[in-house]
Order: C-alpha cells, then structure tokens, then sequence
C-alpha cells in the first residue's frame, strides 16, 4: 500500500476534532438552577447508561469519518509486492503476429490491423524517451529488430508492416525478442506479444510444446533485467478456412510440348462444406484450366491438371481455389522453366565410324530421334558427341547432362572439370564397357564413396556364350520418377531385355552407405542395373551395362527409347539453383560470365525492385537474392533481357486457424510468468495498474459517506428511541 | 409596607376592574338562572346608580329614573356572598425558577393579590397560606378591605424555601381550614402526583371547592436549553446533573406530558379545576381566564 499524497495523511488528526468538541463542550457548560428536578431525574435515571453507549458509538463513527476521509484524499495505492513504475520510462518489445492467418478476421478489419492499432496505441502510451522494437513473429525479420527512441519512427515501421507471411514461430521470435529487449535501456522491459495465439504456433501440439515452454521461460528469465511478458489477443477465431496445400508437379523443368502433370492438393479446415468449390489452374496470369470439386469438412480433395507449354522461357503456374475470404492460402506459385531444348554431351570412349558400331549410335538416335529420321520435327534433347580426350571445361559449360560411355579413364583436369559440372546442377550418366579401366573406376571415380561413381564395379557378370547364366531386368513397381511410366505396361516392358554380360557393383546397402544412394532397376539375379546418386546439386546414374548393344539386347527393344530419353531428362530436369524455395531461402541464378558486373533487378512480390549486381564466378556470373521472406513471386531482370522467375512458399500449418481456448492460453501464459489481455482498454487498465497502482480511493469514499450516513441514521433512531 | 402599586400595576387594575364587572356577572347569572351559579342561596341587594355609559347593557337601565329626570342611570348591586376563598400559595424552592424578577413565585403573589384585590373587592372573605415543606403562616380569610394589606404584606414577604412536599401540607391543613370554602392553590405541583391527588381528595372530603394555578416556566414546558448544561437543584443543595439537553429534551418533554397528563386526569376526577399557567403570560389575562371557567359554573 502507498500513497500518493501521504502528506495528506496528517489530516488523519482531524480524528481529534469530534473528541476536542465534545470535551469543549463539556468543559463550557452552563448552569441552571432547576426547579422540576423530579422530572429530569426520572428520565436521567432511565437513559443514563443507554445515551452513554449511544454517544460512543457515535464518537467512534464521528472520529472514524475524518480518518477515511483523511486516507481518502492521501489516495492510497494498492500495489501488491511490486513497487510502482509511475511515469518511469521503459522498454517495450512489441511481437506482431504477421503470419497470414491474421489477415482472417472480422468484416472491414482483419486480426492484423487491430494488431497493428494495439500496437500503435502502446507506442502513443509510451513516456517519451522510452525505446520501442518491433519483432515480427512471421516471415524472419526478428533478426533485424533495432530499439528505437524515437517514436514516430517506432509508428512508422507500424504502420509499414504487413502481414501475409508464413507460420509464425513462438519460440523464434520471444527469443529474438529477449535478446532485444537485453539491449533496451530502461530498467522496465516489457514484451508485448500481439496475436491471433493459433494452435499451430502455441499449441501442446504446435510450436511450443510443455518443454520448449519451460526452456523459453528459463530464457526469457535470463539477462540482466527480467522483462514482464504481456499476451494481447486480438481479432476473433475463425474456423472456417480452405487451404492449397502444397500440390505435385510431375516434373519441375521440362520441354517445349512436354505434358506437366498438376496434382493440386485442397484441405478443408472448417466446418463449412463446399459442394461447388472451383479451382483455376493459371499459366503466366492467364487462366488455362478450370475444375469443380466438392469439398466436405475437414476433407481433402485433389485436383488434376496438365498442361504443355508451347513456348520455352521462365513459366509461372498458379493454382488458385475460389473459396474463403482469407486468400492468403487460396493458392499455390510454381517457377517451371520450360526448355526448347536439353543439350547432351555424349562422350565416347569406343568411337567407331560404322554405323551402330559406336558406343554411343544407339543412344544418339534414342536420344534425338526425329534428327536421326531427318523429319522436320524438332527434338528436345540435342546431342553431340566427343572422343574422351576432347573432354574439357568449354564443352561442359554448353552441355545438361554428359554420358560417358565406356570411357577407358579421364585425366586429372577432365574429372575436376566434371566433378564441378555435376556439383553445380548437371546431371551424368555412366555406362560401362569392355575398355573401362575399372581400377581407375573404383579407386579415383568412386574415391570411396566420395567421387562421382555411385558404386564401385567388383567384377563382370554373366556370359556371352553360356546359355543360361544371361539376365534380365526385375518387373517391378517402379517408384523412381525416371521410370515411372513403364509402370504402365502399354509403354513397354523391361523385363523384355536379354542381359548376357554386366557388371557387378560392391553391396550398396551398408551401415556406411551413401543416404543419396538409390537403386533404380536391379536384374534378376539381384544385383544393380541402374543406380543414382546426389552429387553436390547434381545427380549421378551409374548402370551396370553398356549402352550399346554388345552385352545386351536393350538397344533392340521398344522401350529403350522411352527409357534412354526419361533418364536423359530426368537428369536435366534438376533445375538449379531452384526456382521454388521456401521463404527466407536465398534465390539464386547463373548468368553468363559475360553479365558479371552488371546490375540485375529483382521484384519482390510487393513490387519492390531491388538491384543487385552480378558476381564472378569463374565460369559464369551469379546473381543471388535473400530477402525473400515474404511469399510470392520474384521476378530477375538479367542485364541480357532475361527474365526468370521465382516463387517462395511458405507450408500451410498457418491455415489451420484454431486458436488456443483461453484455458490453454493461461496455461501457456502462466508457464512463461505472462499476463493475457484482449483487448486494448484492459491492457490499458493493467498498464495503469503497474504504473500507478490500484487507487483505492473511491471506495474510501464511498465508506466516508456510508460513515455519515450511519452517522445520521444512528442519530436519528436514538433519538426516537429516547422519547 | 409595600404599596399595592407595586404589586398591580396601573394597566393590570384596569383589567382587573373590568372583571369586577364580570364577577358582578356571575352573580347576575345566579339569578337570572342562566347560569349554574357555585353560590347558591346569595341574597342581592341594591346598592346605588351610576350614570350610564357607552358599553352598558342597556337592560340594566334604571327606566323609572329616566322617566324623572330624563336621564340614563344604570342600577348597580351589592352582592353579599358567604364565600371564603383562602389562597393557598406555594413557597417552595422549586417555585424561584425563572430569575428573581420572573420567577414563578413572583409570578405566583402577584396573582394571588389579584385575586385578593378582586375578592375583597366583591365584599369575599380571603385567607391566605403560604407554605414549602410545612406551612409556614396561616392567615385567616376576613372580608374587610384593610385585610388587603395584611394579606399584601404577607405576600410581599414570602421567599422561597425548601422542597415542595404538597401532600403533607393539605392534610396538615384540613383541620385548620373549618368551614366549607374556596382553596386556591397557587404552585407548580412538582412531586408526587398520587400523593398531591390523596391530599386533595383529602381537601374536597372537607367540602372545599379547589381551585389549582399550576405555575409553570416556559423553560420547563420547552426545555429549551442547546449546550450542555449543568442542572442545580433548587430545593435541595448539592444536588447537580452535568448533561447534555439535546439528548434528553425529548425524553423529559414525553416524561413532562405524562406528569401533566396524570395531573390533570386526577383533578377531573376529584372535580378540581386545574389551570396551567405560564409566566410569561399576564397574569391578568390568567385572572380573566380563571373567572370566564368560574362564572360557567
């Protein structure tokens, strides 16, 4: 308890007053000669004790009046254990939830403006000089919080923040937001956390489970000054959301023509059902497909789409679901490059002048077949072949994928050029054959495990000439996407090749084995036919035959082609760097040497263009962008008038909008030492609260006037009850 | 020896002379049989004429002289009366309330040589006892005029005393009082009412008419005191109560009603006429009073 005019409280010797006049009184009396004496004494006799009684009573309520009154005017203060704050400066940490589960709200207002008024509002409150940070809960710009005494900016930044970002992270941003406010410099430090308290992000089963809860209080607890965790709820809960979830692309580059295969993937959250629900699948902004699905609650729902673009370039897919008011998770962007065409450096290392006797015929014409029949139908991949020694940097730099085909051994240039050509993106093929050089295969190819061979080869398989001991491909169900399609059997059938002659590579499985590692077809005697491997940002298949017809009669067969031409762009379609990353992922391209230097503009999904200029990167210039955390489509100008695209996405745990129940929401309070407010007044009422303590005088005074009340009252009935 | 003047002022024997002609009424009443007269059996004799004047009843005209000499004469009457009237004045020390000039006893003789003038005047008898405690003299009623001073004298004498004891002194007087009268008793009756209404049953078993002026102060019927207050007894010294009035105002006016409530039911009772007076009330106009609610009788 203290007060805020103590000095008042000497009034509280008004409590003498009643005592003094009474004694004044008294002491003053006059005297009378009194002739009907019998007829006082009778009554004096009567009420003696009685007045007495009543006439402490009413000075014990006379001398209790200017004593309330007397504290009353001192305006006591009850302030628990806590000293008061009074018009001190402070700190304050402000934590928006920008996460795009605030744009649902209530007509006219989403959850994030009445965020951002909250937060405005304890700004204007602020005692000037205090410093204010803003930690943004969604989208990583927590990193960048930097205290301000300045007010007006502090409503700047406010009013600049926009919401739509990705799922906000509880634990990220209080932890940001500590650190924050250990650098203020007001001994009262407070952390206001404004948000919807989803149960994704707060919940048991969200992002902050009982033990992270326990740590994040241990470390809110931690620094040099303690700071009060306030959790101010805003907006109402909204159940009712449709979300696009994260939908399959058959492939993420492709040709020209090529059909792109769309699995767009619909969740209902709500209650509400959507019989009629219509999903848009968008091609650079022009609506290219629609489909109706029905959408029951709390179900998912999935949409196909194909399509085939006719123009090769930087593609934008969208997929759009017309839904709920709350967009933000309506639809899902997808970057596809589409190639006109996919260059293959065929490297041969049994060149042979007649026709289909060189290693590499066979898979030349699979691989460009309309080239080969000289018809006027243009290929996708285009091939060029090379003797092993011709092997160099310059012919990689213009090549997707390379096929080394029975390649005795490489110099020590060549197997750095290629092992860089692989580690940035490109894709490689290996086949065997009668002239490898297997040492060099398994010792400086392999290295190990750490070159590019995917497995060491142990020794030949099989005969030519002993019937019996060929092999063939295992029919099975093939879950690489390479060899998808001939799980259906109207493409062809594998199993169809003899394999007279193959190599066996070392046992792939092991406890030391490459998690990389995947086998993509095995022979019947069950050893490897073709294996993969990730090598930095490329990929490696490794096959245990050659790809000409000497130990096998693959060439011969239909679905060789297929087959060649699935595994020739598979491996070209790994498109680095990605064009689809998630937020806060750096985006990044390869640009011709020649445009190192220059400046590139990238657009960010707001319409912010940024210049960045093109770094040196040996062989090629690099342009890289990291603010991405907002999600979106970016847009790079390259100085030669190239324009790519670039999506970031965000996951959908955001659009699960159930918030905490105010049970859970205490109880999440109490484990952090938090207080929850919800709204504005009541924040304002606990901030009076702290500053000044709860005035108490109101009801003193009301008690003063109940005294004199009583006062009269008493006076009264003793007064009737004496006649 | 006191001159009457200082008893009866100038104004006060004016009043008093106009009720000599109400008194003279009482006994024309008793004639006439308009009346109840209380003196029955009173002879009237003519006394003289006096000429008329404006405010005369016109059916007291002497018409015969009028007829001799042309002249209005009204016809005056000698009452001759049997009563004894004895004033029964209260000296006790309750009755020195109100201040030496106004206390209830100054109050109480100058009423008492009204009425003594009045009486006298009407060829009555008056005695006169004055008494506290005990009694303290008895003068005999004689119907001379000179008796007026002695009764005057007395009265100009008489200071208060000790404590009212009412009862004790009306039985102590019942065998001094002989013949059948009139007592008027002048006092503010302070004590116990039972006791007082046994004396006077006493008294009226004695045949005697009683008439009673209780003599009050204005203060003891208002109580009128604000701050506290030392009340002193009167009639007894040393006896003192330091109170607070405000408190007990309404407690002693409720007590004081019963008192003159039982007082006065007591008096009906026992066929006594009781008149509340007040001091500040001419004494006079009382005297009038009193003899309005005697001719009615």
């Amino acid at each position: 308890m203290e007060f805020l005019n103590a000095v008042l409280l000497a009034g509280m010797a008004a409590v003498t007053i009643p005592v003094v006049i009474h004694l004044f009184h008294r002491s003053r009396f006059r005297i009378v000669n009194w002739g009907a004496m019998h007829l006082l004494e009778s009554v004096l006799r009567k009420n003696t004790r009685r007045l007495k009684l009543e006439q402490l009573i009413l000075l014990l309520l006379r001398c209790a009046i200017p004593v309330f009154l007397a504290i009353c005017m001192a305006r006591p203060v009850i302030t628990g254990l806590e000293p008061l704050l009074g018009n001190a400066k402070s700190s304050t940490v402000l934590v928006l939830d920008n996460s795009y589960s605030m744009e649902a709200g209530g007509p006219g207002r989403t959850n994030f403006q009445e965020a951002r008024e909250a937060a405005r509002q304890i700004v204007d409150q602020q005692v000037q000089g205090s410093d204010v940070a803003l930690v943004s809960m969604a989208g990583g710009a927590s990193a960048g919080a930097e205290p301000t005494f300045d007010l007006d900016r502090a409503r700047g930044e406010l009013s600049r923040s926009r919401s739509g970002f990705g799922t906000a992270l509880a634990y990220d941003s209080l932890r940001a937001a500590q650190a924050t406010a250990s650098k203020m410099h007001h001994a009262h430090r407070e952390i206001v956390v404004l948000s919807d308290f989803q149960k994704v992000s707060w919940g048991e089963e969200g992002g902050l489970p009982g033990a992270t809860r326990a740590r994040l209080a241990d470390e809110l607890a931690r620094g040099p000054v303690k700071p009060t965790v306030t959790f101010f709820r805003v907006g109402r809960e909204i159940t009712d959301n449709v979300s696009m979830e994260q939908p399959t692309f058959s492939r993420m580059i492709l040709g020209v023509g090529q059909k792109l295969v769309v699995h767009a993937n619909l969740k209902n959250h709500g209650d509400q059902s959507y019989p009629d629900l219509r999903v848009v699948l968008k091609v650079d902004g022009r609506e290219r497909s629609v489909a109706q699905t029905s959408l029951d609650p709390h179900a998912h729902a999935q949409v196909l789409f194909t399509h085939a673009f006719d123009t090769a370039g930087s593609h934008v897919v969208e997929l759009m679901a017309d839904a709920d008011p709350l967009t933000a998770d309506n639809g899902w962007l997808a970057s596809i490059p589409v190639w006109d065409r996919v260059p293959v450096l065929l490297v041969s290392g049994d060149p042979n002048p007649e026709p289909l006797r060189g290693e590499t015929d066979f898979i030349e014409i699979a691989l460009r077949p309309f080239g080969a029949a000289k018809v006027e139908l243009a290929d996708l991949i285009t091939t060029s072949t090379i003797e092993a020694r011709d092997l160099d940097q310059k012919r990689l730099a213009e090549a997707r994928v390379v096929l080394l085909a029975n390649v005795p051994q490489l110099n020590e240039a060549q197997l750095k050029a290629l092992d860089a050509f692989v580690r940035e993106g490109g894709g490689l093929l290996i086949f065997p054959g009668n002239r490898i050089n297997s040492a060099w295969y398994n010792t400086t190819l392999a290295a190990d495990g750490r070159g590019l061979l995917p497995l060491p080869v142990v020794s030949l398989a099989g005969s030519m000439n002993q019937a019996g001991t060929q092999s063939s491909i295992v029919a099975q169900h093939f879950e690489h996407p390479a060899l998808e399609m001939f799980n259906d059997p109207r493409n062809g059938n594998l199993s169809d090749a003899q394999i007279w002659l193959w190599y066996k590579m070392r046992a792939e499985l092991g406890r030391n084995a490459d998690p990389t590692l995947t086998v993509l077809a095995r022979l019947d005697t069950g050893d490897p036919l073709l294996v993969e491997k990730q090598f930095g940002e490329g990929r490696v298949i490794q096959a245990a035959i050659p790809c000409d017809a000497d130990w096998s009669n693959l060439p011969m067969r239909p679905f060789y082609l297929p087959l060649m031409q699935q595994l020739v762009t598979y491996l070209a379609s790994k498109v680095h760097p990605s064009r689809n990353v998630d937020v806060g992922r750096p985006l990044v391209a390869f640009l011709p040497l020649a445009d190192a230097g220059k400046k590139a503009l990238f657009t960010d999904p707001d319409g912010r263009a940024t210049e960045v200029v093109v770094a040196n990167r040996g062989t090629r210039g690099m342009v890289e962008f990291t603010q991405t955390d907002r999600p979106g489509l970016y847009v790079l100008d390259a100085p030669g008038g190239n324009r790519i695209h670039f999506v970031a996405n965000t996951d959908r745990k955001e659009s699960d909008l159930r918030q905490l129940d105010p049970g859970e929401l205490q109880a999440v309070a109490k484990a952090m030492g938090a207080t929850v407010v919800t709204s504005w007044a009541e924040y304002r009422q606990m901030d009076q609260k702290r500053r000044y303590g709860q005035e108490v005088w109101q009801m003193l005074l009301v008690g003063v006037l109940g005294f004199i009340f009583l006062e009269m009252l008493l006076e009264q009935f003793f007064a009737r009850r004496r006649t | 020896m006191a001159q009457l003047g200082e008893l009866l002022t100038p104004a006060d024997l004016k009043k008093i002379s106009n009720l000599q002609v109400l008194a003279r009424l009482v006994v024309e009443g008793f004639c006439t049989g308009l009346h109840r007269s209380p003196h029955k059996g009173f002879s009237v004799e003519f006394k003289q004429h006096r000429q008329y004047v404006h405010g005369d009843e016109i059916r007291h005209l002497d018409w015969r002289v009028f007829g001799k000499t042309d002249r209005f004469y009204i016809r005056e009457y000698e009452e001759e009366t049997n009563l004894r009237a004895t004033i029964l004045l209260d000296a006790s020390g309750s009755m020195a309330y109100g201040g030496p000039e106004n206390s209830k006893l100054k109050y109480a003789t100058r009423l008492a040589a009204s009425l003594a003038y009045l009486m006298l005047q009407q060829q009555d008898s008056v005695g006169l006892v004055t008494f506290d405690t005990e009694v303290r003299r008895y003068i005999p009623a004689r119907s001379q005029t000179s008796h007026l001073k002695v009764l005057v004298n007395e009265l100009q004498g008489t200071q208060t005393g000790g404590e009212t004891e009412l009862a004790k002194v009306f039985h102590d007087l019942v065998p001094r009082i002989h013949r059948r009268g009139l007592l008027i008793v002048l006092s503010d009756c302070f004590g116990d009412v039972q006791n007082l209404l046994t004396a006077l049953a006493h008294l009226r078993h004695a045949h005697h008419e009683i008439m009673i002026f209780q003599i009050w102060d204005p203060d003891e019927l208002t109580f009128p005191f604000r701050q506290w207050t030392r009340f002193d007894c009167l009639e007894i010294g040393g006896k003192k109560h330091l109170i607070d009035p405000n408190h007990l105002r309404s407690a002693y006016l409720a007590n004081l009603e019963r008192f003159r409530a039982d007082l006065k039911q007591g008096c009906h009772r026992h066929r006594i006429d009781l008149v509340p007076l007040t001091t500040d009330r001419p004494y006079s106009e009382a005297l009038a009073e009193y003899l309005t609610l005697r001719m009615r009788r």
